[in-house]
């Protein structure tokens, strides 16, 4: 098979399952014919047909209420946000309604909630943020942030299989830029494990989704320099794969915590906190983060650029804990 | 565009109570014109409310005050269309149990044995008990706090409402919730409510889909108040049911007050039941002290849902006779508003109804029945009261369903899917809307 896009990947996945079981639905805005704002949907409607591929209006919480509904009944809804910005408006929905239905009352809601996130495409404010932290902090759901188009297949396939309430973060950036090898054959990338997407000697950077690949274009670079990179991508931020976050510490020594969502209250500090109690005896150096300032994302191209973390950066900082 | 004066008419807007008055008319003229749509909203009451409630400022303080005539008689109990005689009986009963329950909640509230409040629906046992009546074992429910009535009739006993609100480990949730916030999707049908209002609108509008997708039309219920329905989750909800054609049938529970805000207060319309048409929907009025109008209205939308033919309001119009919850001594309601609906009371109408105007049932055999729901609450207060604390370790745990917890499958049936075709997935490379 030709290698996959990133988008591709989430696109099969999605139609396997739904080739697979029957109770998979697909609802949320312009999915139907339109096939979805970023066509992750195209041409799902001719096969499907209406009723499993539903253009809904342009109401959030209603997208999300009904997706729990048809969950307690034994579906399996896949919910998509044509933005992932949009979530808000649906948060009490997902919060109060969907998280906490096992715990209170026994509920299983075995739905997905997925759609594009992240910045770098210059889409403003409204179009680019990552709010995944809004849901980690939120105990009951699962969230999901691959980076790759093997982890974006699999990891859809296991979330719609997942008899939890799952966020499905897809980053934009990758969408169409992300190509490679897929099999063919049936496989799942489990939730909550972490991969190492490159091995290496000297630190670790802890990252997720689109600073993935801003981490392996700074290994390359460091490499040359005679430091060896571990780039450790969680695909799931919650629940996080602790063993792994504290294996490479052990390992390395030495870590870098890189995402691209905002800082203060993003997922580096919950990291560094884990660090903290898991391998603080094998640090030899302070736990350094990298993220996005603590603004909305700007529009316009150079000061987006400015906004978010970029290799350059990674470079610099691993210069910098390198000397410890 | 010049402002239209006469359509707005701001000098009368400011003339009333919350700096708004009468209503604008319909039309400039006040007529209607010959493009002018009109609609038809049903009407089962036998009595229309005549007064006002307006916020006023008397000396040093600012206080509600009820205009309009309250000497009006109290109207009979309107014949239902579809009940039997022991359907009558049997919603009686639940009316009777409901009301019951609740005391005895309140005395248990007073003896120190109720963690947190207790919240009521007296004055409302009627809108609870014969609306959730309407519904067949596969039917699903979705009650708010005040429709503790509702989860008697859907299966639910006395004693597992008075355990959630001792917080007892046998409690439907454990320990882990209050009140009304339960549910059970096995046997019961009944979806846990949350504190926030309107959310469940949507929720059972999509219990319905998941339903209709495994080959069956069912009918889901759900309540809002007055109050809540100002909420956007219940637009959304109720529109998106509309635009599905899902079975959704919508209690809009108008006691007057929001906590402590009264309903003018929360809209501008004259009947909630004319947000039914900016749906597209039907929608209804019954008097919600009134069980067979209240059963009726139910049973007509439950039909509708079943039929495949969409949602429907029903506005029920009744007062909340008590404080939003037990340490609420409601002091801004106009007194004189409580002696006009004790006069409308549900279930004391309802049971003169039945033992005096229909002679279905004797003072004796009322005298039974009473006797009989009076034991069975003792029997669960007993048991409710003896039964263990939670240990503080079961809060632990259940977070997540994990492997062997719960199995999903389809509750009516395995969805019947599209045979395939040869063409599977293409791929694509149409424009996207951020590259």
């Amino acid at each position: 098979m030709p290698p996959l896009t990133y988008l591709e990947a989430i696109r099969q996945g999605i139609w396997e399952e739904m080739e697979r079981d029957p109770t998979v639905f697909c609802l949320g805005e312009d999915i139907g014919i339109y096939g979805g704002a970023f066509k992750v949907t195209d041409g799902f409607i001719d096969r499907f047909g209406p009723e499993r591929v539903i253009d809904t209006p342009i109401a959030e919480s209603a997208i999300v209420g009904a997706a729990f509904g048809a969950s307690l009944t034994g579906m399996r809804p896949v919910a998509e946000f044509q933005f992932m910005d949009f979530i808000g408006c649906a948060f009490n929905q997902i919060v109060n309604m969907v998280a906490k239905a096992h715990y209170r009352w026994g509920a299983p809601a075995p739905l997905v909630i997925r759609g594009p996130s992240g910045g770098n495409v210059h889409g403003g404010p409204f179009h680019s943020q990552n709010p995944e932290m809004w849901f980690v902090h939120a105990p009951g759901l699962k969230v999901v942030c691959p980076a790759s188009a093997y982890d974006a297949k699999g990891l859809i396939k296991a979330a719609i299989r997942d008899n939890n309430p799952v966020i499905f973060f897809e980053h934009k950036y990758l969408y169409r830029r992300i190509k490679e090898e897929v099999p063919a054959e049936d496989y799942i990338v489990p939730l909550g494990k972490a991969r190492i997407a490159r091995e290496g000697r000297d630190l670790s950077i802890i990252t997720y989704a689109a600073m993935v690949h801003v981490a392996l274009e700074a290994a390359e670079i460091l490499a040359k320099e005679g430091i060896d990179l571990e780039i450790v991508d969680l695909r799931t931020v919650s629940p996080l794969d602790r063993e792994a976050i504290a294996q490479t510490v052990r390992k390395t020594n030495k870590v870098i915590l890189l995402h691209e969502d905002v800082r203060t209250g993003g997922l580096a500090g919950e990291i560094a906190a884990i660090i903290n109690e898991e391998a603080f005896d094998d640090l030899d150096g302070p736990i350094v983060r990298i993220t996005a300032q603590d603004s909305p994302v700007p529009f316009s191209p150079p000061q987006e650029e400015y906004f978010l973390p970029k290799v350059s950066d990674v470079v610099r900082e691993a210069h910098k804990l390198k000397a410890y | 565009m010049a402002k239209k004066k006469k359509t707005h008419p701001k000098a009368a807007m400011r003339a009333g109570s919350n700096g708004r008055g009468q209503r604008p008319p319909a039309s400039p003229a006040g007529k209607a014109t010959p493009a002018q749509r009109t609609y038809t909203i049903l009407d089962y009451r036998l009595e229309k409310l005549s007064f006002a409630l307006r916020q006023v400022r008397a000396g040093d303080e600012v206080r509600y005050e009820v205009t309009g005539d309250l000497s009006a008689p109290v109207p009979p109990i309107r014949e239902s269309k579809y009940l039997s005689k022991q359907q009558y009986i049997e919603i009686y009963r639940w009316m009777l149990l409901n009301r019951k329950m609740e005391t005895a909640l309140e005395n248990l509230y007073k003896q120190g044995k109720v963690v947190g409040g207790v919240y009521f629906g007296l004055g409302q046992e009627a809108c609870s008990c014969a609306s959730a009546y309407a519904l067949r074992k596969e039917d699903w429910l979705g009650p708010m706090i005040r429709n503790q009535g509702s989860l008697l009739v859907r299966g639910f006993s006395a004693r597992d409402i008075m355990m959630q609100y001792m917080a007892k480990a046998g409690s439907p949730t454990k320990g882990r919730d209050a009140s009304s916030h339960f549910g059970d999707i096995e046997k019961r049908n009944v979806v846990a409510p949350i504190s926030t209002l309107g959310d469940l609108i949507p929720v059972l509008a999509g219990v319905a889909l998941g339903a209709r997708l495994q080959g069956r039309n069912i009918a889901v219920m759900t309540y809002i108040g007055d109050g809540g329905q100002s909420t956007g989750v219940t637009y959304e909800g109720l529109n998106f049911a509309a635009v599905q054609d899902l079975g959704l049938v919508l209690f809009v529970e108008n006691n007057l007050w929001g906590y402590s805000t009264p309903a003018d207060m929360q809209f501008r319309v004259k009947d909630l039941a004319e947000r039914a048409i900016a749906y597209g929907i039907p929608g209804v009025i019954v008097d919600g002290t009134d069980a067979c109008q209240v059963y009726d209205a139910a049973y007509e939308a439950c039909e509708r849902a079943r039929r495949g033919q969409g949602p429907t309001l029903i506005e029920a119009k009744m007062m909340r006779m008590k404080g939003h919850a037990i340490h609420d001594a409601a002091e801004y309601v106009p007194r004189p508003l409580f002696e006009y609906w004790k006069k409308r009371d549900c279930i004391a109408r309802f049971e003169n109804y039945l033992v005096n105007v229909k002679k279905w049932f004797s003072a004796e055999e009322n005298r039974k029945l009473i006797e009989d729901v009076d034991r069975e609450l003792e029997a669960d207060r007993d048991f409710a009261v003896a039964s263990p604390m939670p240990v503080p370790e079961s809060a632990a745990g259940g977070v997540y369903c994990e492997a062997g917890c719960h199995e999903i499958k389809p509750k009516y049936g395995m969805p019947r899917a599209r045979a395939g075709t040869a063409a599977g997935l293409k791929r694509t490379d149409a424009a996207v809307h951020l590259k």
